[in-house]
């Protein structure tokens, strides 16, 4: 005889159902076995990768080892109509929104402002709650092939009603639990210290989820601030954070994560937030990102015309701790 | 300019928090420290004050870390904060080493709390949908506030902070305050809010009814001056303690070491007192 699983309470977020069955068809039809080169362009990979209305989540943020150069070039495309993973963010979202990328956002933190609260005033972007971590552990059931995982938060709060997390009654012992859906976005961004051409990446330090999110998603973008030849990752597998197979395209992008660091090569250009900060405040984000997006080609031409060497010189000298990444 | 001869301090309510918090961070315990900001800072101080070998977690991975002073204007994670750490890892890791419960104390700050301890990061005003204005969310709060044994809250002693209902409920306190609400609710049993600190007064919460009750207020306040600045009365402990004045070292620390050139602690509501009687001048 079976019972119907007992629901406590369900959250009346918006989330795509998961569907780890549909997942695996995807990666055994589309995912690349093959050792080929995936270098390309910032531009390629975006128009490539990424489309209109996907999902789209990326590991640390604007701040740190974000995709600063992929951020850029999507707003630079235009895409549209995104739904974005705002976990362990800074101003990466409002910078989406200001570009007109996006309309839906699963929050778990993102700096907020004028240009988040316009945006939530005309109807332009809705918000879903989540948590930080339960959007990362959202992604580790993603990665598991599993359509679901139980986790111990979340429950009894106004966040988990804004969710599509429930409460169920855990089948072995009786107790309530909280569950929550699995998540495969359908791209994923990541920063990275080195990738060799077939995708095979190492990142060093602390991060959110990177090797789950890579997992988890349909289109893995991976943007690396040094390419270096197979052989240095084959001597030491040890340090690699992602296996080739799961990365579609590999993206040279030193000081990728402009504005924000990376741990190991370079500080963080605080002003270029105040001027976001200011353009936000002012209602110019127009003027903004014509100046930092739109009127130039790609990130390497941002960095030569906008940025400059002085710049350049003053971020890296701004990060002499090498220890741990580098040696 | 004061009554007396008494050399006289000036700080923000910001800088004094920090001060009271650092106080409290106990050795051979660990904590989970949301993000960067206040909560970072006080755990610092207090680890370079007065708990060594005190160990801690941040969201984005870093476990123990022992960065050096002067700590960098930005934070989050940047390499200066997570230098020297015992291992590099992800959210995911670290989420998971509060779900075992080897994490003693949570240390957060929050918008709004009520009287059982449940916090608000996410709206102020208005409805979900309709926010007068909307904040970064929970961030790591929610699972830091869920898992953690103890969990210490830091936040401004005002009247629209200390509501009887949060806004929104972003992290879980003590729910509705019946007991076993956090465990019907899917929660570790007994965790749940701690300290509530602010920079006039310090609450903790009663163990059967998991009310709010104010334990020590500064000394350059009243506890009628403390409940004319909540929205709900809180329970009053029996007997009042007394906060302790910033010291110089401290202050000192904080403005050279913790936020060189004062980029968030500065922010707050400067104060002035006198360094002897604590007693408020002006």
């Amino acid at each position: 005889m079976t019972q119907a699983p007992t629901i406590v309470a369900a959250g009346k977020g918006e989330f795509r159902p998961p569907d780890p069955d549909g997942y695996r068809e995807y990666v055994r039809d589309h995912k690349e076995r093959r050792l080929i080169s995936k270098l390309v362009s910032e531009h390629d990979a975006v128009s490539r990768f990424v489309s209109d209305g996907d999902y789209v989540a990326y590991d640390l943020n604007i701040a740190a080892r974000g995709p600063g150069s992929l951020f850029r070039e999507i707003i630079r495309q235009r895409k549209k109509d995104l739904w974005v993973m705002a976990k362990f963010t800074w101003t990466d979202v409002s910078l989406l929104i200001s570009g007109g990328c996006v309309s839906k956002v699963d929050v778990g933190w993102m700096e907020s402002g004028p240009i988040l609260n316009r945006a939530i005033k005309d109807g332009s972007v809705k918000l879903i709650e989540w948590s930080n971590g339960a959007l990362a552990y959202r992604l580790l059931a993603g990665s598991l092939g599993v359509p679901y995982l139980p986790m111990r938060y979340l429950g009894g709060t106004d966040t988990f009603e804004q969710s599509g997390a429930i409460l169920t009654e855990d089948p072995y012992n009786h107790k309530p639990i909280c569950i929550v859906p699995a998540l495969n976005p359908d791209v994923a961004l990541i920063h990275a210290h080195q990738a060799d051409m077939y995708g095979n990446t190492r990142i060093f330090g602390a991060g959110v989820s990177p090797v789950e999110m890579a997992m988890a998603s349909k289109k893995v973008i991976v943007s690396a601030e040094e390419i270096i030849d197979t052989i240095e990752i084959r001597k030491q597998p040890q340090r690699t954070t992602i296996p080739y197979y799961f990365v579609d395209a590999v993206v040279h992008a030193p000081f990728g994560s402009y504005p924000g660091s990376t741990q190991g090569l370079y500080g963080a250009d605080l002003e270029q937030w105040l001027a976001f900060a200011a353009a936000g405040a002012m209602g110019k984000t127009d003027e903004y990102l014509e100046n930092w997006v739109y009127s130039v080609g790609s990130h390497q031409e941002m960095l030569e015309k906008r940025v400059g060497e002085a710049k350049l010189k003053a971020l890296r000298d701004a990060d002499t701790l090498k220890e741990g990444y580098y040696d | 300019m004061t009554d007396s001869d008494n050399p006289t301090v000036s700080f923000t309510d910001i800088e004094v928090t920090i001060c009271h918090i650092s106080r409290m961070i106990e050795e051979d315990k660990l904590y989970f420290v949301q993000m960067a900001g206040a909560p970072l800072m006080a755990l610092l101080m207090g680890k370079r004050l007065y708990a060594p070998t005190v160990g801690y977690v941040v969201e984005e991975g870093a476990v123990c870390p022992d960065p050096e002073f002067p700590l960098p204007r930005m934070m989050l994670g940047s390499s200066g904060v997570h230098f020297r750490a015992v291992q590099w890892t992800s959210m995911l890791m670290v989420d998971s080493h509060a779900a075992l419960g080897f994490m003693d104390y949570g240390l957060l700050a929050a918008l709004q709390v009520d009287r059982f301890g449940n916090f608000n990061s996410t709206h102020i005003g208005g409805t979900f949908d309709k926010p007068e204005r909307r904040f970064g969310g929970p961030g790591g709060a929610n699972e830091i506030a869920s898992q953690c044994w103890r969990t210490i809250i830091m936040t401004k002693l005002q009247k629209r902070k200390f509501v009887e209902k949060c806004n929104f409920v972003s992290s879980p306190g003590y729910l509705d305050g019946t007991p076993g609400a956090r465990e019907r609710a899917g929660l570790p049993p007994g965790t749940g809010p701690w300290r509530i600190v602010t920079a006039e007064a310090m609450f903790g919460f009663d163990n059967t009814t998991h009310e709010m009750r104010l334990d020590a207020v500064a000394p350059w306040t009243t506890v009628d001056d403390v409940l004319a600045r909540m929205e709900f009365r809180p329970l009053i402990a029996g007997k009042m303690g007394v906060m302790q004045i910033p010291g110089e070292q401290e202050l000192k620390m904080i403005r050279a070491d913790i936020d060189p050139g004062g980029f968030s602690t500065g922010k707050g509501d400067w104060l002035t007192i006198d360094a002897v009687t604590g007693k408020k001048i002006g």
